[in-house]
């Protein structure tokens, strides 16, 4: 379908990036079409409409974020953008198979780090990278884990690399990543602002989300009861991501529970109810390891439930996810993960992964100090764009101050070129137009010790500033519905 | 053979009512083919629900809970240890020169003993001692352990307070000062900085032998809880090196955990919750093992209760938000 340049896209250009929507100007990609010829007929003013209605809807639902670094710690609207992302169904099959087998061997390697570490006896990935993540557990050695599942949730960050056209892995999250609630959100507001649009689409369904999590945390119940007590235990309202965990609670009927609501008798965990103690089995905990209980790790957490982890040794609650998850998606331990999936599964990766540099190997520090402007500098324990350099758009200042941080701590820092991320056209309100913006995508995977689900799409999240390529929510980033259309290709 | 029979007693007083105490307790003594834990037993008062496991280490982890409100809390562990017998390094080994091609070999196997900790951080003046020895041994990794925990001995002063259970080995570098924990963790930094893996043994030292250098045992005798390091020989094994007593191993140290420095093993470790300060006591004692004719095999050694600063195990408070 090719439609001459008017409307919304007159003017629009992709530059010199992959275009999700259009295969060259003004003419859309086959999955596009419909959705180029209804928006190509649209007034500005119809559209700008439309935005409002779906802002208000937003507001009114309370979908919100905290942003910790500005110093305001404001609760903020997830920025959303009504353009969705649209990827056929048949390029959708291939990155749910890539990522269904990145999930697998990373839950793989994490029974083998806790476990018998054949894969570092074995010489593939140095004993040194591993003890020395800052996120690995020595207190999760040798513990048994219900099912044998860590990375019941995993986040899977891809990007579109422009110069080929292929997704790429960007980053795993395995701890407690967040924004399925955003992606639940946008599609509910998507179908309300555009519902003739989904008559038009056969869009796939990503509603069973929460169902799909519940079905999997109660097989994980280390008791037979049906009535097997499932809470969702948060860090409280000033987590950014409170928003979502209440709503994830909501959506799968568990009870929201902060630390102080539990307690460890012996070696079984209690939620304090006003009927009594009441005995809980399964943890869907969204707070970071470090919090998690007092006993065992940080000692100052007021967050955390003292004893936890020794109810979850002696096998009486399960927790989901799994403590020292954060070795496996620790940023130089990345550039392992092909190596994961050959060893364990002696298959060849389906996603490729970024060209990494390790800033602790003497070869690759010093590639890195010297191309400083053209990388992406990262800290390999941080996630949420903190503690990142992008050169290209970095102050000369700003990039000596990294050098400096790296040549102090040169296991602390990874570098990747920088990727050319695609773009999918985006409403600027200001120019009342169209403007291409970056984009990557976070699929969300289930893990139930067999078989991977993954709710089709993910969270699109777009850089709203021209240019950036930093889609962090935390960053300024904002949000898109992500559809797999059935049957196309 | 050394058979003993130790009760380790650990009393926290608390200013004010405090309740849901948790404690992880390292006291059970190793149990491998050098020594065995004939028998163990922690009793707490209050009374209170625990459950055990060994960790990543090997150690074993006693955890122990309070709910109700109490002002006062006991933690006993009684044991009754064999020693079997405590290994010297041969007089011939591997020369000095040899580890530097082991390097990266030792580095993959022994990653965390040999890898800077938060006690023991990698320090100029670590390597200096570690040249120094170097320099003065015989040229084999077994007479540059021995050489550097001697040279600690002599160049570093015992003295009770001069340090804190959390000081680093930057505070007796400076002070050129410290107590058992602080000798450990110094031999520890110089024999990693040089490339020899080490670790952190947690344990007991019973004193009341008689003989040469008894004066000075006394002083060290006074803390029956000991702290000193056992060092990887490439070629030999684990063999231990106790910078304070400035003498080899015998059969009555007694090993109750393993770890990178003292943060992986303190003897009481948790969290409570209540407005209120604590005050600590610990009193380790010997008493005399029975014979098969329940006669006392020997004589009671002296045993004293402990106020001072080293024996504080770390436990940081936790109040509520009441």
């Amino acid at each position: 379908m090719c439609l001459s340049d008017r409307g919304l896209f007159s003017g629009y250009t992709a530059g010199p990036f992959y275009d999700e929507m259009f295969h060259s100007p003004g003419c859309a990609r086959s999955h596009y079409a419909r959705l180029f010829e209804k928006l190509g007929v649209m007034a500005p003013t119809q559209f700008e409409d439309r935005r409002k209605h779906a802002d208000l809807s937003f507001l009114l639902q309370g979908i919100t974020f905290t942003v910790y670094s500005d110093g305001r710690g404001t609760e903020r609207l997830f920025p959303f953008d009504l353009i969705p992302r649209i990827l056929p169904q048949s390029e959708w099959a291939r990155i749910e198979a890539g990522l269904s087998q990145r999930v697998v061997a990373l839950n793989l390697f994490l029974q083998d780090v806790y476990g018998k570490q054949l894969i570092i006896k074995d010489r593939k990935i140095p004993a040194s990278l591993v003890y020395s993540c800052r996120h690995f557990r020595r207190e999760m050695i040798g513990l048994e884990v219900p099912r044998g599942i860590y990375t019941h949730v995993c986040g899977i960050d891809l990007v579109r690399d422009s110069a080929t056209g292929e997704f790429l892995v960007l980053e795993d999250n395995v701890r407690t990543p967040s924004g399925i609630s955003y992606v639940l959100e946008n599609r509910l507001v998507m179908t309300r602002t555009f519902p003739e649009a989904f008559q038009e689409h056969e869009v796939l369904p990503v509603n069973h989300y929460p169902a799909e999590l519940s079905r999997i945390l109660r097989t994980l119940s280390p008791r037979t009861e049906p009535d097997s007590q499932i809470v969702l235990l948060t860090p409280g309202i000033h987590n950014s991501a409170y928003f979502e965990h209440s709503f994830l609670a909501q959506q799968m009927g568990i009870e929201l529970v902060e630390g102080r609501d539990l307690i460890v008798d012996g070696v079984v965990v209690y939620m304090k109810t006003i009927y009594g103690l009441k005995r809980v089995d399964v943890i869907y905990r969204r707070v970071d390891d470090d919090f998690l209980d007092p006993l065992c790790f940080r000692s100052d957490s007021m967050l955390g439930v003292p004893g936890l982890m020794g109810a979850y040794r002696a096998g009486n609650v399960a927790l989901a996810n799994t403590p020292g998850n954060g070795v496996a998606d620790d940023k130089a331990i990345y550039a392992h993960v092909p190596t994961m999936i050959r060893y364990y599964l002696d298959q060849d990766p389906t996603l490729r992964t970024v060209d990494t540099y390790l800033c602790d190997r003497t070869d690759h520090l010093s590639h890195v100090l010297s191309n400083l402007p053209n990388l992406v500098v990262k800290s390999v324990g941080e996630s949420g764009g903190y503690g990142m350099l992008m050169g290209p758009s970095a102050a000369r200042a700003e990039i000596e101050a990294f050098r400096e941080k790296i040549l102090a701590e040169p296991r602390n820092y990874i570098a990747q070129p920088i990727v050319p991320l695609s773009v999918v056209p985006s409403y600027d309100s200001a120019a009342q137009c169209m403007a291409g913006r970056h984009v990557d995508l976070r699929p969300y995977c289930l893990y139930d010790g067999q078989k991977v689900t993954i709710v089709p799409g993910g969270l699109t999240r777009v850089a709203l500033e021209p240019g950036s390529l930093v889609v962090n929510s935390s960053q300024g980033g904002g949000s898109k519905d992500t559809w797999i259309l059935r049957g196309e290709c | 053979m050394n058979r003993f029979h130790l009760l380790h007693a650990t009393e926290f007083i608390y200013d004010g009512p405090v309740y849901e105490s948790y404690n992880e307790v390292r006291l059970r003594p190793i149990d491998d083919d050098r020594q065995s834990c004939l028998s163990f037993r922690l009793i707490t008062n209050p009374a209170s629900r625990g459950s055990s496991y060994k960790d990543g280490y090997g150690n074993w982890i006693h955890v122990s809970s309070v709910l109700p409100h109490h002002r006062r809390l006991r933690i006993e562990a009684e044991s009754v240890v064999l020693v079997h017998e405590a290994p010297v390094p041969e007089p011939l080994s591997m020369p000095l020169a040899e580890l530097d091609a082991m390097r990266s070999d030792l580095f993959e196997e022994h990653f965390e003993w040999l890898a800077p900790s938060s006690y023991v951080p990698y320090l100029p003046e670590l390597a200096e001692i570690s040249k120094t020895a170097e320099a003065c041994c015989d040229g084999t990794v077994a007479d540059f352990a021995q050489t550097a925990s001697d040279f600690i001995h002599e160049n570093f002063v015992y003295m009770k307070g001069a340090t804190h259970v959390n000081s680093s080995v930057r505070d007796s570098l400076a002070l050129r000062a410290g107590v058992c924990q602080d000798f450990a963790h110094l031999l520890l930094g110089v024999v990693r900085m040089r490339g020899l893996p080490a670790r952190y043994v947690s344990g007991y030292l019973v004193s009341g032998s008689a003989g040469p250098g008894a004066k000075q045992e006394e002083v060290i005798g006074g803390q029956a809880s000991h702290a000193w390091a056992e060092i990887f020989l490439p070629g030999g094994g684990w063999f231990g090196f106790d910078p304070t007593l400035g003498k080899p191993i015998e059969l009555r140290h007694i090993r109750v955990a393993y770890g990178r420095d003292y943060g992986d093993v303190p003897p009481v470790r948790g969290v409570y919750k209540g407005r209120a300060g604590q005050s600590l006591s610990v009193d380790v004692r010997f008493r005399p093992a029975l014979d098969e004719t329940g006669h006392e095999q020997f004589a009671e050694p002296k045993s004293e209760s402990d106020n001072s600063q080293e024996a504080i195990p770390e436990r940081p408070q936790q109040h509520s938000q009441q």
